[in-house]
């Protein structure tokens, strides 16, 4: 191997083949690497041929791009009220936040429980991996698709909406919650059987304290997914709520102007809880 | 002599194929510091959790304070046998959010009911004595501190204080100062041999080091392959011994080339 002279001093490390000449890599191409720049050129693929076999119908899409931007424009730029007032706004806008509150109460009070279950460390390795099965068959259906199940029985409507989103919250917060568990290492655990305490004073002395913030944290974190998802039903489940008038601007009054004042709420909404999350979280972990 | 704990042909299989004890038998009298040394694998750690149940034993009879530890099997018998027990680890095993003094007076919980431990309700008499008990180990300043602000040192020393609020008849240690630097090690082993001299509680203490186990035993137990190869004094560990309890581990065999009497002396 030719190796060139430098004036300054040379590194040598034992044994590992120098550098290559030109640009010096930073990552190494790992498997995961590849997936990923495989997934993106696959995506990139489909979309432009996508793009290019589009049944249009008549549709130009230049004009429709050109009216959907106008559409946007009236919704951002010149937000009115027209059928209701700001107060009956908020009061659509609390039943909505409610609706996300109660499926999140009742998805974390049974996921905490299920949780404790699911958890490696608490329980054993049979009913972990069967409820951790169970809950992730739950999981992989979305949560709308189990509000119209069960409008299936319940009819469309709140009943079938709180049941729906509670479904789907429990399975999301049993998995989050019981991986939360997990991280308390067994040997603390040990340590406090050794003492002779018992399963509950091990779950509430120790389990509970340590995994505290992350609790919280995933709790927070599916109440903002069931607050979007409430919206959502609102209108597609005629759940009530903000949604609900949102979609009678958009497909029975076709006021863009109002619609314009729901989206600012909404999203008021969702930066507040998004504030509040930073706020418990840097408060429970100080 | 009171002997407060007999193994008798106790065998420890986990599986169907690793044999981690194998007819151990020994017994250790009550306020005797014991050491027990072997190599990595040799079933050390096994041998002390069989004795608190934490590990359930194959076969064989543990006698502890008069009673069989494998025929307990009620869980309230055992919680309270558990509590005459303390046991310290390598890696301390403490709750580590929680505050010094929470994580010592979990030693009581197994004197109390599930609710009311599980509520964390103490009375003022065991706070009292928690806090005597930390002080005592040197962290008066450390009482409100949470435990993942201690160093190792200080943490092995909480892990001793909540052990010992227990008012355990023996001290379990489980390599406990494998992961310290020599002068915590000194430290902490100071403090178990002060634990049996001062309070006469019965110490067991698993070793890597030879040579501490010299310094500080009452008593050596030497196990290679889950089989006792040794019991005695520290001062009659002979090479021949010592070369039979480690075969050929490459780090004890560093100690060997010393006389182990030399070494001691050198501490
Ligand atoms: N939970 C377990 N399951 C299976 N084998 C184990 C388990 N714990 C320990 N062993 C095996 O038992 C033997 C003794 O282990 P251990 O008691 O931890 O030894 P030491 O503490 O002396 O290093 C080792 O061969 C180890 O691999
Ligand atoms: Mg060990």
């Amino acid at each position: 191997m030719a190796m060139t002279k430098t004036a300054g001093p040379v590194l040598t490390n034992g044994g590992v083949p120098p550098f290559q000449e030109g640009r010096i890599k930073i990552r190494v191409l790992s498997k995961a690497n590849i997936a990923i720049r495989l997934t993106m050129l696959i995506l990139a693929v489909l979309t432009i041929v996508g793009f290019a076999t589009f049944n249009y119908q008549g549709v130009h899409l230049l004009k429709g791009l050109m009216s959907t931007l106008a559409n946007f424009k009236t919704i951002f730029f010149q937000p009115q009220f027209a059928h209701f007032t700001l107060l009956e706004a908020i009061y659509q806008l609390f039943i909505t936040l409610s609706l996300g509150v109660l499926t999140t109460l009742i998805g974390a009070i049974i996921a905490l429980f299920l949780g404790m279950l699911a958890a490696e460390n608490l329980s054993n390795k049979t009913v972990s991996n069967s409820i951790k099965g169970f809950v992730a068959v739950i999981r992989a259906v979305p949560t709308v698709l189990w509000v119209l199940i069960f409008a299936v029985s319940a009819g469309l409507g709140s009943v079938a909406a709180v049941i729906g989103m509670s479904f789907h919250s429990i399975s999301y917060l049993t998995k989050a919650y019981s991986e939360s568990f997990e991280e308390l290492n067994q040997g603390t655990i040990e340590a406090l059987e050794g003492c002779g305490a018992s399963w509950w004073q091990i779950v509430c002395q120790a389990v509970l304290p340590s995994s505290l913030t992350s609790l919280i944290s995933w709790t927070f974190i599916r109440f903002e997914i069931n607050f979007g998802v409430s919206v959502a039903m609102g209108a597609a489940a005629g759940a009530g709520g903000i949604g609900y008038d949102m979609f009678m601007d958009s497909a029975f009054y076709y006021n863009l102007h109002e619609m314009g004042v729901i989206t600012y709420l909404i999203l008021i909404v969702a930066m507040l809880l998004e504030f509040m999350s930073i706020k418990i979280k840097n408060k429970v972990r100080a | 002599m009171t002997t407060l704990l007999q193994f008798k042909n106790v065998s420890k299989q986990y599986g169907n194929s690793t044999v981690a004890l194998s007819d151990v038998n020994f017994s250790v009298n009550e306020g005797e510091l014991v050491s027990i040394i072997g190599p990595s694998g040799a079933g050390k750690s096994t041998l002390l959790r069989c004795i608190n149940r934490l590990i359930d034993a194959t076969s064989g009879e543990i006698i502890f304070d008069g009673a069989d530890m494998l025929k307990i099997n009620k869980k309230h018998d055992l919680r309270a046998l558990r509590t005459k027990i303390g046991m310290i680890f390598q890696n301390y095993n403490l709750v580590e959010r929680l505050s010094v003094f929470e994580n010592v007076l979990h030693g009581r919980l197994g004197y109390k009911s599930a609710l009311v431990g599980a509520l964390g309700l103490y009375n003022e008499n065991e706070k009292k004595q928690a806090i005597k008990i930390i002080q005592s180990l040197g962290l008066n300043e450390q009482v409100y501190k949470r435990c993942d602000q201690l160093s190792g040192g200080q943490k092995q020393r909480v892990g001793i204080a909540r052990a010992l609020v227990q008012e355990p008849r023996v001290l379990l240690a489980d390599e406990p100062i494998a992961s310290l630097d020599p002068n915590s090690s000194k430290v902490i082993m100071d403090h178990l041999k002060n634990i049996c001299t001062t309070l006469g509680i019965t110490v067991l203490v698993n070793l890597h080091q030879l040579d501490v186990a010299l310094n500080y035993s009452d008593r050596i137990i030497g196990i290679s392959g889950g089989r006792v190869v040794y019991d005695g004094l520290p001062a009659n560990l002979t090479d021949e011994d010592i070369r039979r309890i480690y075969g050929s581990d490459p780090e004890a065999l560093n100690l060997i080339i010393q006389k182990p009497k030399e070494v001691a002396q050198k501490i």
